[in-house]
């Protein structure tokens, strides 16, 4: 209680400080170990405790060791080590930008999170705005919300049982994946108070805490080039999970910036290490996001890694987004980008694959298998080298 | 509410409500030949199998012993140039990658693959072996595939695909890695061996 009463002192203090004049937000002081109180968050704990026993054993979980460690220290040096010590972080493949804090503990990253930051600043903000919601403990408040939409999920479970179709378990299953979903929407001012909390931590920390600002800005950036890849009329912030609720996004990001320390935008954002950290994981990530078939949103993704340098990988992954869209013009492009990944690293086999495929397709046979038999020669065991191996002697269309 | 929610909602409802009498499963018994999706494509099942009435596409249809998420036998018969594997949910805001007349062979497993990882937003799949085969009587491919699916299960499959007359037949099988696709496999390949093209 007390430590509540604390915490509640302190969020005040954050309140204030931000009606008034532009005050760097401070985060109150760690009121240590919290254990559950009352019924309802006793429950709650008890069952998130259950969830994460299971979940710890889930197939979507990515247990590369090095990753997972990275990702906590980065968390701890944004929020401290003793406020960190509260938390086991979970980093799961699921390709879209979103993290989220269980109120026992549980952090989960996705995947897609780690591929849209560009600086251990800009990851910080985001475990640290989750970490906010932890430290604050709006889930609790948010118990009723849950209790309600468990009385739909009741009701959906047994109209969908009267179906037993396939199409129909998979619209339960998707409505079960958005109420969970809306149990970790909070208010709009559950999310300002996080926020206050998340640039908190940054300004306390050794981190930039002006990166917090620019994660949001590139996000919408991400989303309007989308959109108008696809020629919507205007984007769809709302289906973004991570920020569906969050205010709106030019309050947003002027409050941002606003509640960062001045004096501190000079600090490291530690963008160096953080590129470092995670080169080896990158092409998968890539991957992941290429074969999403977003176009535009791929490109966009792409060209703000490229901003600190052109690599092979980088350039890699344009030649395959332009490859798997297949107009003739993307052709032409993509053998141009697989060339480009081949002036950089001349062992990147998958580029002289792409670079083949694309060559043969726009007609160019001879040097198409010739880019063909240097990935075989590369990488000889290949899933698909018999395949490609029947493609170099005899070869497809005659001109 | 979110309009995400109500849009789940209601989709429960209306499938509850009108599939009684819309929907019905067929039987597909052992040794009778049969035609896929009223295209040119037979095949004669070794054994029993149910054809679920969850359709997915024009040119495609499922089959099932328990039931998809647990064995789902999806065929494809003859797709245009031009057209996704699946109905795409939103054409516009969920495209579907397409194939097409340039499309290569060794190109059908990454189109199989960039279709599952965007229809179910997952970032999970390998194609773990790729082999020239013949099917339908024509060069074709083989390929064996492992992904995890939104339901955090791991689901082990297999395909046997060819481009005839332009058109894309392919037959896809994936079951759970654990028992299910071990068990049914020697069934889906007896039906890819009876497949046959007039």
């Amino acid at each position: 209680m007390i430590a509540r009463a604390r915490l509640a002192i302190g969020l005040v203090a954050l309140v204030a400080g931000r009606m008034g004049q532009a005050e760097p937000a401070l985060p109150p002081p760690y009121a240590g170990a919290y254990q559950p109180q009352g019924v309802d968050e006793q429950g709650l704990w008890a069952l998130m405790d259950e969830e994460e026993r299971r979940f710890a054993q889930s197939d979507m979980v990515m247990r590369e060791a090095a990753l997972q460690a990275y990702v906590t220290k980065v968390l701890c040096d944004t929020v401290g080590a003793d406020r960190c010590g509260a938390t086991r972080v979970y980093i799961v493949r699921v390709p879209v930008f979103n993290a989220s804090m269980s109120p026992n503990g549980l952090m989960q990253v996705y995947s897609g999170l780690l591929l849209r930051v560009h600086s251990e600043a800009e990851l910080g903000a985001v475990l640290g705005h989750e970490f906010g919601h932890f430290e604050a403990r709006h889930s609790l408040e948010q118990l009723k919300t849950q209790r309600s939409s468990g009385d739909v999920m009741a009701w959906a479970f047994v109209l969908a049982n009267m179906a037993p179709s396939y199409d129909v378990v998979r619209a339960y299953r998707n409505l079960q994946l958005t109420i969970i979903g809306n149990f970790y929407r909070f208010g709009r001012n559950q999310e300002r108070e996080a926020d206050g909390l998340g640039i908190g931590y940054l300004n306390s920390s050794a981190l930039r805490p002006q990166a917090a600002a620019q994660v949001w800005e590139r996000l919408m950036s991400e989303f309007t080039a989308d959109a108008r890849a696809k020629g919507l009329k205007k984007p769809r912030f709302d289906r973004i999970p991570f920020y569906a609720t969050h205010p709106p996004e030019a309050e947003r990001a002027a409050t941002l910036t606003l509640l960062a320390r001045p004096d501190a935008a000079t600090r490291d954002d530690g963008a160096a290490r953080y590129r470092a950290a995670l080169a080896p994981w990158l092409p998968q990530l890539l991957e992941d996001q290429i074969k999403l078939n977003d176009f535009g949103a791929s490109e966009f993704i792409i060209q703000s890694l490229a901003e600190s340098g052109w690599t092979a990988p980088l350039w890699h992954a344009r030649g395959e987004l332009y490859r798997m869209r297949g107009a003739p013009r993307d052709l032409v492009h993509a053998a141009q980008f697989y060339a480009q990944a081949i002036a950089l690293d001349d062992t990147h086999a998958e580029a002289h694959r792409g670079l083949g495929l694309s060559l043969l397709k726009s007609g160019q046979t001879a040097p198409g298998q010739q880019a063909l038999r240097r990935y075989l020669a590369l990488k000889p065991d290949a899933p698909d080298a018999k395949l490609i191996g029947m493609m170099i002697p005899k070869e497809v269309p005659a001109p | 509410m979110m309009p995400g929610l109500v849009r789940a909602i209601l989709a429960v409802l209306v499938a509850a409500l009108l599939s009684p009498a819309a929907m019905a499963h067929k039987l597909r018994e052992q040794g009778v030949a049969v035609t896929i999706a009223d295209s040119p494509l037979t095949v004669t099942p070794g054994r029993d199998w149910n054809r679920l009435d969850g359709n997915i596409g024009k040119r495609t249809e499922n089959w099932t012993l328990d039931g998809g998420q647990l064995n789902d036998l999806t065929f494809f018969a003859g797709i245009e140039p031009g057209k996704p594997l699946v109905r795409e949910r939103s054409k516009k805001r969920e495209p579907l990658p397409r194939f097409g007349a340039s499309t290569l062979l060794v190109e059908i497993p990454e189109l199989f693959e960039a279709t599952y990882r965007s229809a179910k937003q997952i970032a999970d799949f390998r194609v773990t072996d790729v082999q020239p085969i013949r099917f339908l009587g024509q060069e074709g491919v083989m390929f064996a595939f492992e992904y995890v699916d939104g339901d955090e299960l791991t689901r082990k499959g297999e395909a046997q695909a060819a481009i005839v007359g332009g058109r894309l037949y392919m037959i896809s099988f994936d079951a759970p890695r654990l028992h299910y696709f071990a068990r049914t496999v020697e069934d889906y390949r007896k039906i890819v061996a009876s497949a046959r093209l007039p």
